[in-house]
């Protein structure tokens, strides 16, 4: 090996500390974006391909009870590809010995072996049930714990409680891949509806398209001429979907994080760049005697620009090293993360060569960006000044800026402490030196702080925009406020049922609500969006809503409604007082909007109505299957303590109930599909803190190795180790707590800016920010600590040296 | 061989000036010199008279302020000031060898490839037979047993003995060395002193400084030094 390559191969192995620093402060960069990227593609690609597998249909629709003939009819309608009947219906579940329900929808289908649209995975056990036995979505395990070739009790809707064997798990990327907060699936055969209590009829249709199947307008206008065919031959549509069939539902808004997270992703790159940059110009300072010694022995600019240049190709080759395999494997597992929460499986673990080439570029680009001018500069130094060991000089570093700017900054000092003394405060002579010594190299403060400052603020950011989102969600809980509610197989009449409740001492108001299920149309008639109409009392205080626009219903209103932003997608200038095309019980009708409210966008549209207005139009005045009760306390525990009991109790009574829900149990799901993402904004944050306190650490051993020989002096003329170790760990702290100041305000637009894409991506509307010290004080506790363990190593480093060796240093 | 009578390198009118916080400073003011094909000429001067500015400025590792350093070499004649820092590195390597009071060896190397840089630096030498000629030089200067070792494995006068093989590494015509024995005891200064010595049989043009006036007898020639100026020409042998 020539001997200038054996000289940069001893620069990398001779400096472990130093190679291994700037090794990992490019990995971890290089594996963010590797895992992110990663992510994206494994997402983009097996998502759709995953879901498109098993044949989603393009359209479903959830109506009245209808039988074979109508579905022959739908076979055969223009545009249809293909068409399949099921019967859906709510039941109750419970492991044997076990007294929680859990409610889960069960759909029954004809024959599992020509099943072909919406078709299961097989999980565990078989793969279609036999008569009186269940099949069970996965996500039903997460409820109840039980295996394939166990028993359940199934309470009916008369309340029979039945036993039933669970035949097998499957999995159902598509019933369930479109409407995120129902109850999880489960499956039987249309044998055994007596078994249940159930009818042999369908209330639910999964169709396909002809052609078109990614194509919203097409499946839309299959949709719209489908419904009118199915409501000219009198039947009622409740509620109806489309969904493309290569793109699952929820990609746009998975893609959204992902677009997030990569944000942070460059940002951890930058970030390790800036520390590149900084132990780059140490190490070149640092061999400033060798490049000398090269130059003056032949070398020139290029050969030694080229020696270094593969110095940070090598760094940047290792980093590769690590952060490949790393990144690969961390994208796979962040991918089957988000692909088992969601519903869908992977094609398996491969490599993802847009992920790798970005990798291998970034990998490979940062140092030689972060170290290009450090090299040159390195590279131009004459043999005079490299010699001298003075870069100053020749390649402009601080230390020129440092003595000018330096003596102000020592005259400002020494007027300050002359002012404190003048008023009898004194400060530790450890502490001016520290002072002191934290301005020497601008350039290199600046850097670290830059780094620090951004992880910190990062850090706080994401604290900031946990509570932004929680305080969301809990001002969407106002249009939950009942602490139970309780619906019914049949409807009921208010005053019956709230005679029953009040029973209860506990129980301080009840309120009957009803609903009902439209579509909104476009001016051409066509529908936009389905909307659920909830119905309650006008004056009931039970919702608390958050208006962007107009007022909330009134009592006495009629064909109005308030309606919530979603609205926008549709009419983007829809005022309060506007009129809207709606088609509801199978009319088409004009109703006004009187307000617009917020609410989570990709919850699509719901609207509200005065009970009093729908329960008459629906022939159920007076009466209800919904009803909201207030409690006297309303913690998590004591709602769920009283949906049990006033489930039994109207049980008890002979009430056919449907379901009793406590209401914070409705945002709960929310929560903590809210904190899985705060948990990823928080691994990114603390990956820009790592790559923060890599930089701080980094600055320490630089600035410590500078000095050795002043350390040297320092302590010949008598400082003890102990004053050495709390001079440099005053330097780190200074710098820390100097990145803590400047990162609390930096957090400020970070919140603003982070709360907005996120708020945006998960309810699709902007959304108003909240503060919180909680990510104030432990960014503080943790810059504190980061920075004495920064200072640590190399304070202790500084204070073993030897008196002989430091002052023998070069 | 160089005609003896015709300078090999001419210093006219040297100058250099420093400045710094305390003000200008003159390190050299004007000097003038003539050094001759395969004389070993000393510039002995004390502590701060300029001896090491002006080795610099034969170098060319330093500018000078005025004057002119003339090079001739192979019937032709370069000026020093003439060249850009890449042309001066190049020409050094190839023309001059190089050693000063702290070895300046490279730590991370050990000696045959401290040797070794000088040709690859400089390429005259293939890499191969780079090797087999460092090793060469490290037997002249009887450090072929060590040749393997690293500079801080052996003592400060072996440390010098490679820094000379190493400025002989490209065979160059001149070797330039400032107070090669400075930080040696005189048993060792004197048996470096002797390799330069031996040097001289090959023809070879040496530059020393020192401040050991003890050192003069040694020189063919040497030059007297004092507060940036010469003061009295040396006596021939």
């Amino acid at each position: 090996m020539r001997p200038r390559w054996r000289k940069v191969l001893s620069d990398l192995i001779d400096n472990k500390a130093r190679t291994i620093l700037v090794v990992f402060s490019i990995a971890v960069g290089v594996f963010a974006i590797g895992v992110i990227a990663g992510t994206y593609v494994i997402i983009s690609e097996d998502m759709g391909v995953s879901y498109s597998a098993n044949n989603p249909s393009n359209i479903e629709i959830r109506m009245d009870d209808f039988d074979q003939d109508l579905l022959n009819t739908i076979r055969k309608f223009d545009g249809i590809k293909g068409a399949e009947a099921r019967r859906v219906f709510t039941i109750r579940l419970r492991p044997l010995g076990e007294t929680k329900w859990t409610s889960v929808d069960v759909i029954a289908i004809e024959d599992f072996q020509e099943n072909e649209i919406n078709l299961l995975e097989p999980v565990s056990g078989a793969t279609e049930p036999g008569k009186n036995e269940i099949l069970l979505e996965r996500d039903v395990l997460d409820e109840l714990e039980v295996s394939s070739g166990e028993y359940l009790e199934v309470q009916l809707r008369d309340d029979t409680i039945k036993e039933i064997m669970v035949a097998g798990i499957v999995r159902d990327s598509s019933t369930g891949a479109i409407d995120f907060l129902s109850p999880p699936l489960a499956y039987i055969t249309t044998d055994s509806l007596k078994f249940f209590d159930q009818p042999k009829d369908y209330n639910r249709l999964f169709a396909t398209v002809e052609v078109g199947q990614d194509d919203d307008e097409q499946i839309r206008s299959v949709l719209a001429d489908l419904s009118e065919k199915i409501e000219k031959n009198n039947y009622t549509i409740g509620r109806t979907f489309i969904s493309k069939t290569h793109e699952h539902p929820l990609e746009p808004t998975i893609n959204a994080v992902l677009g997030i997270l990569m944000a942070l992703g460059v940002l951890i790159v930058f970030l390790s760049s800036a520390l590149i940059a900084n132990t780059l110009n140490a190490l070149l300072n640092q061999h400033l005697r060798h490049i000398g010694v090269m130059k003056l022995i032949g070398g020139r600019d290029q050969i030694i620009f080229r020696m270094y240049l593969v110095l940070l190709l090598a760094f940047g080759f290792l980093a590769l090293l690590i952060a490949i395999p790393a990144g690969g494997q961390g994208a796979y597992a962040l991918a089957e993360y988000i692909a088992d929460q969601m519903g869908f499986s992977l094609l398996g673990y491969r490599i993802v060569p847009l992920s790798l080439i970005i990798q291998v570029a970034v990998g490979i680009l940062v140092p030689l960006v972060a170290g290009f001018i450090p090299v040159i500069k390195g590279s131009k130094v004459t043999v005079q000044e490299a010699l001298d060991g003075d870069q100053a000089s020749a390649a402009d570093d601080d230390d020129s800026a440092d003595r000018e700017g330096g003596s102000r900054f020592e005259r400002f000092q020494v007027r300050s402490v002359q002012v404190l003394a003048d008023r009898g405060i004194r400060i530790p002579r450890q502490m001016l030196i520290s002072l002191r010594n934290t301005f020497r190299q601008r350039g290199r403060l600046l850097l670290t702080l830059i780094t620090l400052t951004m992880g910190g603020a990062i850090f706080i950011s994401v604290f900031n925009v946990r509570v932004t989102l929680h305080d969301y969600v809990e001002d969407i809980g106002n249009y939950f406020l009942a602490d139970v509610t309780l619906d019914f197989e049949r409807p009921y009449r208010l005053e019956e049922i709230k005679q029953y409740a009040h029973q209860d001492p506990r129980v301080t108001a009840v309120e009957g609500w009803s609903y009902a299920s439209a579509e909104i149309l476009f001016p051409d008639g066509n529908t936009a969006e389905n909307i659920s109409i909830l119905a309650p009392p006008a004056d009931s205080n039970l919702v608390s809503p958050l208006m962007v626009d107009g007022h909330w219903i009134q009592p006495g209103d009629i064909k109005k409604l308030t309606i919530s932003e979603g609205i926008y997608d549709y009419y983007p200038d829809l005022k309060a007082g506007d009129m809207i095309p709606l088609k509801i019980n199978g009319k088409e009708e004009y109703w006004e909007v009187v307000g617009v409210f917020k609410f989570i966008g990709l919850e699509g549209v719901l609207g509200y109505a005065p009970y009093e207005y729908i329960s008459r139009e629906q022939n159920l005045a007076n009466r209800s299957f919904s009803y909201r009760i207030v409690t006297e306390k309303h913690d998590r525990v004591y709602q769920q303590v009283m949906a049990k009991e006033l489930d039994a109790y109207f049980r008890d009574q002979g009430f056919h109930v449907q379901e009793a829900t406590p209401g914070l149990s409705t945002m709960d799901s929310a929560s903590e599909s809210l904190d899985i993402l705060i948990a990823f904004l928080l691994i990114m944050a603390l990956l820009t803190a790592t790559v923060g306190s890599m930089g701080l650490a980094g600055t320490m051993s630089m600035n410590v190795m500078d000095r050795t020989r002043e350390i040297g002096i320092m302590r010949a003329i008598g400082a003890t180790d102990r004053e050495i170790i709390r001079m440099v760990i005053g330097e780190g702290m200074l710098i820390g707590l100097l990145s803590f100041g400047l990162g609390m305000i930096l957090a400020v637009p970070f919140t603003y800016l982070l709360s907005a894409i996120v708020s945006n991506a998960v309810f699709a509307t902007p959304i108003a920010v909240v503060f919180t010290p909680m990510g104030y004080y432990i960014w503080l506790g943790l810059v504190i600590i980061l920075s004495s363990l920064a200072s640590v190593l190399p304070a202790r480093n500084a204070a073993r040296l030897t008196i002989r060796e430091v002052l023998a240093y070069e | 061989m160089a005609d003896r009578n015709s300078p090999f390198i001419e210093l006219r009118g040297v100058v250099k000036d420093y400045h710094s916080k305390a003000g200008a400073f003159q390190a050299l003011k004007g000097i003038d010199l003539d050094i001759y094909p395969g004389e070993f000429l000393g510039v002995v001067g004390k502590s701060g008279a300029g001896k090491s500015t002006l080795l610099n400025m034969l170098t060319g590792v330093d500018k000078l302020t005025a004057g002119e350093v003339r090079v001739y070499t192979n019937g032709s004649s370069i000026n020093l000031a003439n060249l850009s820092e890449n042309e001066l590195a190049l020409w050094r390597g190839r023309t001059m060898g190089v050693v000063y009071q702290s070895f300046q060896l490279l730590p991370m190397l050990n000696l045959v490839q401290n040797v070794m840089m000088a040709m690859d630096m400089s390429g005259l030498y293939h890499p191969r037979k780079s090797k087999e000629r460092a090793l060469e030089l490290l037997d002249l200067v009887e450090l072929e047993a060590h040749a393997f070792k690293y500079p801080s494995q052996i003592s400060g006068g072996q440390q010098q003995r490679v820094a000379i093989a190493r400025a002989l590494a490209n065979d160059p015509p001149l070797i330039v060395a400032d107070e090669p024995t400075g930080s040696l005891d005189s048993v060792t200064a004197d048996h470096i002193f002797n390799l330069f010595q031996r040097f001289l049989q090959s023809d070879r043009t040496i530059v020393m400084v020192t401040h050991d006036q003890g050192l003069m007898p040694r020189f063919s020639r040497y030059v007297n030094i004092v507060d940036g100026e010469l003061v009295e020409n040396g006596r021939e042998l």
